[in-house]
């Protein structure tokens, strides 16, 4: 997936920069402070959203810390405490790699995939050329519809309705 | 698996890319160029004063100081060049002192499409008074006197789309009434005709190579946009990587060297709507000599074809429908269309989109190379569609 918020963002944040924001009225102050605002909205997601998943686990792992000593402080006053922080433990034990691992791990997985399909088509192996063709039109006939699905808000495609939502398509992560 | 640095490219990086993949002098020498200067800064907005200063330098190059630009204005469109329009009060050589409308059209720092405008000069003067052009002026193919390499035109009159049509970006799904379309197809055949049957020796085409009989043509193509892949791309893929295996593996002999427009359909000529006359044909950057399959491929593309009223028939180009735009051709250019070669071509072009749209939109937004990064950001969203038809295309077989 190489549309990503880092890119989307950052084209945004230009396009308002450098077009948008020259072209409006100055004497319309709402309009200038408005779209000031959404510039500056848009530069705080994009330093926040490398971290979101990481944030959030940060706080969720001290949330479960203090869950069992607020319960032994408060005793009988807080005994669903426990039930609550132990399924919070079993959500973050899932949640090992961040995002951002994952992202890599795909992009190198590309890498070497794509760099065995170049070579196979280098040698002159018919028979290779044929395995590693059949294998990759595959795996494009599981990934495309997901790829199609996830940009179907853009409308690019002639018949939408052809496609499935993309939440049917994604496994639940941890699922495996 | 190296990990190169594609946004501080090397000079040893740039000379293997260089070697690796053979392809036409012009065009190595753009991209070259491109690679050069990647690490440098990305497109700053200009003021439409500066962009009057430079083609008044480059003006005054050819015709000396008697002139004056006036008028200069923004014209919007396209994701890939800068255009000012402007009107130039001056005397041709050999004319009488006229006022004619112009167009400025300039490279910004890193395109979608990184072309030379040199070709595109050429090609363009090429076809004046043999398929409806805008005239050219001057060039500036090394952006000596623009802050980018650009060319000066002149002003076509006419339309992409009727005035009460609606379409999409670049005029794709226009709808054109069937009173229209009788009176656009024979042009819209016949120019096709007379680009591919012009005569290449007496184009005037200096910044063109010409392949030799054989599979050079499919091959420098294939090792255009694949050293395009290399070096843009972010993400690779595997499956764009088998389309390039697929290409070099079926790769079509040329039986005739043509002149190839490279983005002939709907949306890229004008008309003008009081006599339905198509009155300039747009878009030649990526125009080569090359095999006449690749506009034939490229203008039957499904991306561009519209369905008849009777909701039914498709139509290329929203103008007729496949079987008797390929007859109308054969018969108008005398040449004949290879069904096998049409298909390595709608596979090849179907491969140059998706490295505009996956390496190139990503590289150049990243970079922020363009005054459009947020429209090219946007329009790689199209790959998706594109990558299940070229798995559907190499599916089929050669």
């Amino acid at each position: 997936m190489q549309m990503r918020p880092d890119v989307q963002i950052q084209s945004m944040l230009k396009a308002l920069n450098d077009v948008v924001l020259p072209a409006l009225d100055p004497a319309n102050k709402l309009a200038q402070e408005q779209a000031r605002l959404v510039m500056g909205m848009l530069a705080l997601m994009s330093q926040q959203l490398p971290l979101q998943f990481r944030f959030d686990c940060d706080e969720l792992t001290r949330l479960i810390g203090f869950c069992r000593e607020l319960e032994a402080a408060a005793g009988v006053e807080a005994t669903t405490l426990s039930g609550r922080a132990a399924a919070a433990s079993a959500v973050l034990a899932r949640a090992k790699a961040d995002p951002a691992e994952v992202q890599q791990a795909v992009k190198q997985l590309r890498a070497v995939t794509s760099e065995v399909v170049a070579r196979a088509f280098s040698v002159s192996d018919t028979a290779l050329q044929d395995r590693v063709q059949r294998l990759v039109l595959a795996l494009a006939a599981e990934q495309n519809p997901r790829d199609r699905a996830w940009f179907a808000a853009q409308n690019w495609e002639p018949d939408p309705r052809a496609l499935q939502p993309i939440e049917t398509l994604l496994r639940p992560v941890g699922s495996d | 698996m190296q990990n190169i640095e594609k946004s501080r490219p090397s000079p040893e990086w740039i000379a293997a890319l260089r070697r690796r993949f053979p392809t036409e002098r012009e065009v190595d020498r753009v991209l070259t160029r491109k690679l050069e200067r990647r690490a440098g800064p990305g497109f700053i907005p200009l003021q439409l004063e500066t962009l009057v200063k430079g083609a008044e330098s480059l003006i005054r190059a050819h015709i000396g100081s008697n002139f004056k630009l006036s008028d200069a204005r923004w014209l919007s469109g396209g994701a890939s060049k800068l255009q000012m329009a402007f009107t130039l009060d001056w005397a041709p050589p050999g004319k009488a002192r006229e006022v004619t409308p112009m167009v400025l059209r300039m490279e910004p720092a890193e395109s979608i499409v990184e072309t030379s405008r040199l070709r595109e000069f050429e090609l363009i003067r090429a076809f004046e008074g043999i398929v409806p052009v805008p005239p050219v002026y001057w060039c500036d193919s090394l952006g000596e006197h623009l802050p980018y390499p650009g060319l000066v035109y002149g002003f076509a009159q006419g339309v992409a789309k009727p005035s009460a049509s609606s379409s999409g970006v670049s005029g794709l799904g226009t709808q054109l009434p069937p009173e229209l379309r009788q009176k656009l197809v024979p042009q819209f055949v016949d120019c096709l005709a007379k680009i591919h049957t012009r005569d290449i020796a007496s184009a005037g085409l200096t910044a063109f190579d010409i392949p030799s009989a054989g599979t050079q043509c499919a091959e420098w193509g294939v090792n255009w946009w694949e050293r395009v892949w290399e070096e843009d791309s972010d993400e690779d893929s595997p499956l764009v990587r088998l389309c390039a295996g697929w290409l070099r593996q079926n790769m079509p002999k040329l039986d005739r060297a043509s002149i190839v427009h490279a983005d002939y359909r709907v949306g890229n000529f004008l008309f003008t709507e009081h006599d339905s006359r198509i009155s300039a044909w747009l878009d030649w950057e990526l125009g080569k000599v090359g095999d006449r399959h690749q506009d034939l491929a490229w203008t039957t593309s499904s991306g561009f074809a519209t369905r008849d009223t009777d909701g039914e028939t498709v139509l290329v180009c929203g103008l007729m429908p496949e079987n008797a735009f390929f007859e109308a051709y054969e018969k108008a250019s005398g040449l004949s269309i290879n069904p096998k070669t049409v298909h390595w071509y709608k596979v090849f072009n179907n491969f140059t989109i998706l490295v505009l749209l996956l390496a190139t939109g990503y590289r150049i937004a990243k970079g922020g190379k363009t005054h459009q990064d947020v429209l090219v950001t946007w329009l790689m969203g199209i790959s998706a569609m594109l990558q299940e038809e070229m798995r559907g295309l190499i599916e089929k077989g050669a």
